[in-house]
Formats: structure tokens, C-alpha cells, sequence
């Protein structure tokens, strides 16, 4: 029974010798010329500006819900274009009702001015 | 489960759940093409809204003889469900009427359509007859009802409450939702009106139905706050803005006894060895401590939250009852305590209004500043403490003969020593605002009419439903015997 | 193919790791976190339940988008709740909100 499971073995041998090779001809055989910006931890050559744990200002987090209410409700779409032939005229009828009622939400984080910057 | 047939029965069954999802879109265009100044009359939209939801649902609405099942099973169209719906759409259209005047909301039309979500939320609670719709209606209830009690962002004690009630009610729901969880993958549907007999004819041991009976209680308890999970009432009905604290206490209360009394009717009989005493025991523990916890305070809010929880405490012992007499006991008790604890909540968001202050101290001489308000608590009281000639009254000796009826008369008995401690509280209120002097006592209080309304509506749905209470009791009968 | 109580120990595990992070953290941020696993726990047992027992009908996951649904929603609704409590208290840690008792 466990012999169903030796592919997956297979594959993270595979996996963990590609990355392990990679690495190490890239040492050996690549260019090695450091710069002090290059040394940096991140930000790939750019010069980095403040402390990495800063705060974030709670207006990304406005943005984030709201996408996250809008981004979810998509997940109704899914099941029901799978089944959209099948449902017919009702399903379509229903769906719009559906979208409708988002859209009045949507207009309303909008006008009560959710979506502005300042 | 086919989508397509459709018919005018559906349709019938959800209308209040239409009016109220067409309410509570009107009110959020309209906040956004009113005027600041105007906006008050959301307030007069959304009560009167109701009110035409409840006419309307009671002309099209009222259900048949024989239960049916409404969209693929998802609702269930008995009286149960047609009664409670009745029960939150007047208790919405009463806190609209109270919020209209409550600082905070009264030009939000946020808080108005937050409680029609909220009250929307309600009635699928009551008619759910599937798991899945169950819990979305729960949630559907609660997350408005999270924001309502944290809704004065500028004030320490309503965000806190909020805070606090949210920690709470997602813990406890997620504890109930793996309930459901266990429920549907025991017996391979969501259907509650077929569990009962998969579960019967399965073999699963009585052990692992209490343990899953135990997970979905939580979520219950928590509703309707049964000891142990009591903890957030006060808390939260002291932060949180006191219109929406009666509303926490009556509708989202009587939501949870609706859901509570269908589940564990329809689910459980098979334990129902089990239960009854369980359920008992949660009574007596709830009535004790809300009693108890209730003589030491000396804040109003907290001194009803503490009410309300005891009070939840005897309409258990209705359902602990598990006879049509016990479950019309208990819908006929949440009828009369509605409209009790309403215009006790009343009367304490208009005092807070004027005074600043929910203090006990605050309500001294009221029976000189405003002789018809403290009438009207006068009445809220000693109908919460089960004095005849008012609802409570008639609510309490149901709920009792129903305890006795079912041999539990040690209950019966606790109950009535108990509601003896809560009169002594009600009455040292009752001796503050009518017998302490206080230096302001010829400033009047100013009472506004939508107030003023929602109040008289209170004070003669108290008188009648403990003088002419057949017809109510009738409904009841008539609601209890859906269960059966 | 994997025994179904394989899946249900395992979602019983993360329910009960949820449920410890709720009594046991003080930060806000991490009781609802540890709401999060309870309701993924609850996720992986309807769609192994569904799976393995009843994989014809569509109850287990249409249960499961409600959930997940609704989770996204209650989260949404706990951060904005968390952020306006830590505005004028300055902090997350549940103990120290606590103006409220008695």
C-alpha cells in the first residue's frame, strides 16, 4: 500500500537534488563580484528605506476587506456557471438578483467613500 | 432538489425575507441621496417599513395547516416559524422607533440597515430546516449584531463591546459549526427533518450523539446566554448603544430559543433522556446567577442584562418541559418578555439620553421628572417580575404548570424562589425612581413622539397579553404544535 | 486510498489546536486566527465526510462555500472591530480591554 506513494518519494529526491545542484554549480561557476548593495538582505540592489516591520497605514487595510468581501463572493459564481445551462432562465434571474444586491453594496462603499485614497 | 420548478408557494413563504432584503436596500440608497438633516426619517422608514412587512406577511404569508418545505428543503413554512418571524419584525420596528432618538444612530443609515440585516438574519433562523441555511442564518443574524454593539467608534465602552460580543459569538459559532459538521457526516445530509431518523436507525452510540448535542449547544447557549455562556451579556448590553442592547436581548434572544427548541425537538428526541435534565440543570444555573449577579448592581444596563439572562433561564424551563405545553409556555413567555424588556430598555435609553448617565443614581426622582416614563418602567418591572395584571405574569404560571406537568416540579419550585429574588431588585428600582428625591426633579425629560409610540405599543402589548391573553395563547398552541 | 478517520483525526487536531489558541492567546488577532483553524477543521470535515460518504450529492460542498464565505465576511467584520477598539485603547491583548465588568 505504501508502494502507491513511492512517485511522490521519487519526486521530492528529485526536487531536493535539482535544487541542491543548482545552487551549487551557480557558486562554483557564476560570477562573483559583491557590491555592498548587493550584500543587502532584500530588495534586490535597491536601496531600502525604513525599517523592514514598519507600520502599514490602516487605509491598505480598508482596501484589503473590500477587496476580500468582493473577491469572495465570486466564489458563487463558480458552481453556478458550471450549471448554467441547466438552470436556465431561473438561475439567471437569480444570479442577477444576487449581482444586484453586491452592486448596491458596491455603490455604497463607494459613495460613503471607501474607495478614496485620502 | 430540482432548481427549476418554482411556484407562488415559495414565494408566499419567503415575502417578509423579500420585504426585508427590498427595505434594507431602500435605506441604503436612500442614505446616500438624503440630506444630513433628513436623515432622522430613516428611521420613521424602517419602522414603518416593518410594520408594513408584518401586515403584508400576515395577510399572504400565514402558513397552511400541514408544514411545507420550501426551496429544496432549505426552509421549513409551519406557524413556528411564522410566529417568531411576527416576534422580530415588531421588535425591529420597535428599536428603529427607540434608535431614531439614541444620539449614535439616529442619523446612521448604516445602524438601520444593519438591523434589518440583523432581523432578516432572524426570521431564517427561525424557519432554517437545513444545516447549511441554519448556520448562514446564524451568521446572518450575528455579524450585523457584532457591529451594532461596537457601532460609536469614538467611544471606549461600545468598541470594547463589540469586541467582545465578536470574540465570543465566532468562537462559539465555530464550536457549533463543527457540531454540523459531525451531524452531516454522520447521517450524509444537511436536511434537519431528516437527521433524527438517520441518527435513530444508525449505530451510533448514545456517547457520540451527547458529545455532538454538547458542540451544537454552545452555539445555542450563546444565543439565547444560558450559563456557562453568559460571560458577554452585560459586558456587551452595557457598551453597546441601549436600543441595540434591548434588541440583543429580546429578538436576537428569541431567535436563538427558536432555533433551539426546532433543533433539539426535531434532532435529538432519541437523547431526550439526556437532554431534559441537562437542560434543566442549565435553567436552574442560569436563573441562579442572573439573579444573584443581578442584586449587587448598581448600573441599570448591567442590572437588566443580568435580568435578561435569568430570564432566559425560566423560558428554558419550557423547553425543558418537551411538551406542547412547555414549548407554548415558552414562545407565549419571549412574546410577553419582548415587549417587557423593549420599554424597560426603552425608558433606560431615554434617561441615558437626558442624564448622561445608566447609574441607578441617575433615576432618582424620575417619578417627578417624567410621571408617564416612570409608569411605563413601573410596568416593564413588575411585568418582568411576574406580577398579574401583566404579560410576564401570565408567562411565568404557563411556563411553571408546564415544569409540573412534565414532573419536573423541583424546577417549578426553583423557578418561583427565584423569580421572588428578582422581584426584590426590580422593586429597590422601582423604590429609587419613585421614592429618592433629587435636585433636578422639576427639570422635566424631554420624550420625543417616535418614543413616545414605540412606548405606548410596549405598554399595551404588556396589559394585553396579560388580560385578554387567549388569542396570544392560542398562537402559541397553534405555533407549539408545529414542533409536534 | 487514505482512510476517512485519518482526515477526521487530523481536522479533530487543528479544531482543538483553534480552540486552544482562542482560550489561550491574549492578542485579538490571534484569538481569531485560532477561529480561523476551527473553521477549516469544520471545512476538512465536510468535504471528507462528503467525499467518502455521500460524493453523489453537492450538500458537503455548498456547505463548505458557506463556510468559507461567511468566515471571510466575520473576519472582515473582526479586524474593522479590532482596529477601532485598538484606536482608543492602543492596544490588541483582550486582557487589557476590560473597562467593562463587574
Amino acid at each position: 500500500m505504501l508502494l502507491e506513494y513511492l512517485p511522490i518519494l521519487i519526486l521530492m529526491i528529485l526536487a531536493l537534488v535539482l535544487s541542491i545542484l543548482v545552487i551549487v554549480l551557480g557558486t562554483i561557476f557564476g560570477p562573483h563580484r559583491p557590491t555592498p548593495r548587493k550584500g543587502l538582505p532584500y530588495e534586490s540592489g535597491m536601496t531600502p528605506f525604513g525599517p523592514g516591520t514598519r507600520r502599514v497605514s490602516v487605509r491598505y487595510y480598508l482596501v484589503a476587506v473590500l477587496f476580500i468581501l468582493f473577491d469572495v463572493e465570486v466564489v458563487f459564481f463558480l458552481p453556478w456557471a458550471v450549471v448554467f445551462r441547466k438552470l436556465g432562465v431561473f438561475g439567471l434571474i437569480e444570479m442577477l438578483v444576487f449581482i444586484g444586491i453586491l452592486l448596491v453594496g458596491y455603490v455604497y462603499a463607494w459613495k460613503k467613500g471607501a474607495l478614496e485614497w485620502e | 432538489m430540482a432548481a427549476g420548478p418554482f411556484n407562488a408557494t415559495m414565494i408566499l413563504a419567503i415575502l417578509p425575507q423579500i420585504g426585508l432584503l427590498a427595505l434594507g436596500v431602500l435605506v441604503s440608497i436612500l442614505d446616500l441621496l438624503w440630506k444630513e438633516n433628513q436623515k432622522r426619517n430613516l428611521g420613521w422608514l424602517t419602522a414603518s417599513g416593518l410594520a408594513l412587512i408584518m401586515v403584508l406577511a400576515g395577510v399572504f404569508t400565514a402558513p397552511a395547516a400541514q408544514p411545507v418545505l420550501v426551496f429544496g428543503g432549505m426552509l421549513r413554512h409551519d406557524w413556528l416559524s411564522f410566529v417568531f418571524q411576527m416576534i422580530f419584525l415588531f421588535g425591529a420596528a420597535l428599536t428603529a422607533l427607540f434608535a431614531m432618538d439614541s444620539e449614535p444612530l439616529s442619523r446612521k443609515g448604516e445602524a438601520y440597515m444593519l438591523l434589518v440585516a440583523a432581523t432578516l438574519g432572524m426570521t431564517l433562523m427561525a424557519s432554517a430546516a437545513d444545516l447549511i441555511m441554519l448556520f448562514l442564518a446564524i451568521e446572518m443574524t450575528s455579524i450585523p449584531l457584532y457591529i451594532l454593539a461596537g457601532f460609536i467608534v469614538g467611544d471606549n465602552k461600545s468598541t470594547e463591546s463589540g469586541f467582545k460580543y465578536l470574540l465570543f459569538g465566532a468562537t462559539t459559532s465555530a464550536v457549533m459549526l463543527y457540531g454540523f459538521s459531525l451531524l452531516y457526516g454522520f447521517a450524509g445530509t444537511t436536511q434537519i427533518y431528516q437527521l433524527a431518523g438517520i441518527l435513530q436507525q444508525g449505530q451510533f452510540s448514545t456517547f457520540t450523539l451527547i458529545a455532538v448535542l454538547m458542540l451544537v449547544l454552545v452555539g445555542f447557549s450563546f444565543k439565547v446566554s444560558a450559563v456557562p455562556f453568559h460571560f458577554w451579556a452585560p459586558d456587551v448590553y452595557e457598551g453597546s448603544p441601549t436600543p441595540i442592547a434591548g434588541f440583543l436581548s429580546t429578538a436576537s434572544k428569541a431567535a436563538g430559543f427558536a432555533v433551539l427548541m426546532r433543533f433539539l425537538l426535531v434532532v435529538f428526541p432519541m437523547t431526550e433522556h439526556y437532554w431534559i435534565p441537562l437542560l434543566a440543570v442549565i435553567s436552574t444555573a442560569t436563573m441562579i446567577v442572573g439573579n444573584t449577579l443581578a442584586l449587587a448592581q448598581k448600573n441599570v444596563k448591567r442590572l437588566l442584562a443580568y435580568s435578561s439572562i435569568a430570564q432566559a433561564g425560566y423560558m428554558l424551563i419550557g423547553v425543558a418541559s418537551v411538551s406542547p405545553l412547555g414549548i407554548t409556555a415558552s414562545v407565549f413567555y419571549l412574546t410577553a418578555y419582548l415587549v417587557t424588556n423593549l420599554a424597560a430598555f426603552g425608558v433606560v435609553t431615554i434617561v441615558g439620553r437626558s442624564t448622561g448617565s445608566d447609574e441607578l443614581s441617575a433615576y432618582a426622582g424620575l417619578s417627578r421628572r417624567a410621571p408617564g416614563l416612570a409608569m411605563v418602567f413601573l410596568v416593564a418591572l413588575l411585568s418582568l417580575g411576574g406580577i398579574p395584571p401583566f404579560g410576564g405574569f401570565v408567562g411565568k404560571i404557563l411556563v411553571f404548570a408546564a415544569a409540573i406537568n412534565s414532573n419536573l416540579i423541583w424546577l417549578a419550585v426553583l423557578g418561583i424562589l427565584n423569580s421572588i429574588i428578582a422581584l426584590y431588585y426590580y422593586l429597590m428600582v422601582l423604590k429609587v425612581v419613585y421614592l429618592y428625591r433629587s435636585e433636578d426633579e422639576n427639570r422635566p425629560l424631554a420624550i420625543p413622539r417616535s418614543w413616545a409610540i414605540a412606548m405606548g405599543l410596549c405598554v399595551v402589548g404588556i396589559l394585553l397579553l396579560g388580560t385578554v391573553f387567549g388569542p396570544w395563547y392560542q398562537w402559541s398552541v397553534t405555533a407549539a404544535s408545529s414542533l409536534f | 486510498m487514505i482512510p476517512l478517520s485519518w482526515y477526521l483525526v487530523f481536522s479533530a487536531a487543528l479544531f482543538s489546536i483553534g480552540l486552544f489558541g482562542v482560550l489561550a492567546r491574549k492578542n485579538a488577532i490571534a484569538i481569531l486566527m485560532g477561529v480561523e483553524l476551527m473553521l477549516n477543521a469544520v471545512n476538512i470535515n465536510l468535504i471528507a465526510f462528503w467525499r467518502y460518504l455521500t460524493p453523489t450529492q453537492v450538500a458537503g460542498p455548498a456547505f463548505v462555500t458557506m463556510v468559507f464565505a461567511t468566515a471571510a465576511a466575520e473576519v472582515a467584520v473582526g479586524l474593522a472591530l479590532i482596529i477601532s477598539a485598538y484606536r482608543r485603547r492602543n492596544t490588541v491583548t483582550a486582557d487589557e480591554i476590560d473597562l467593562l465588568k463587574g
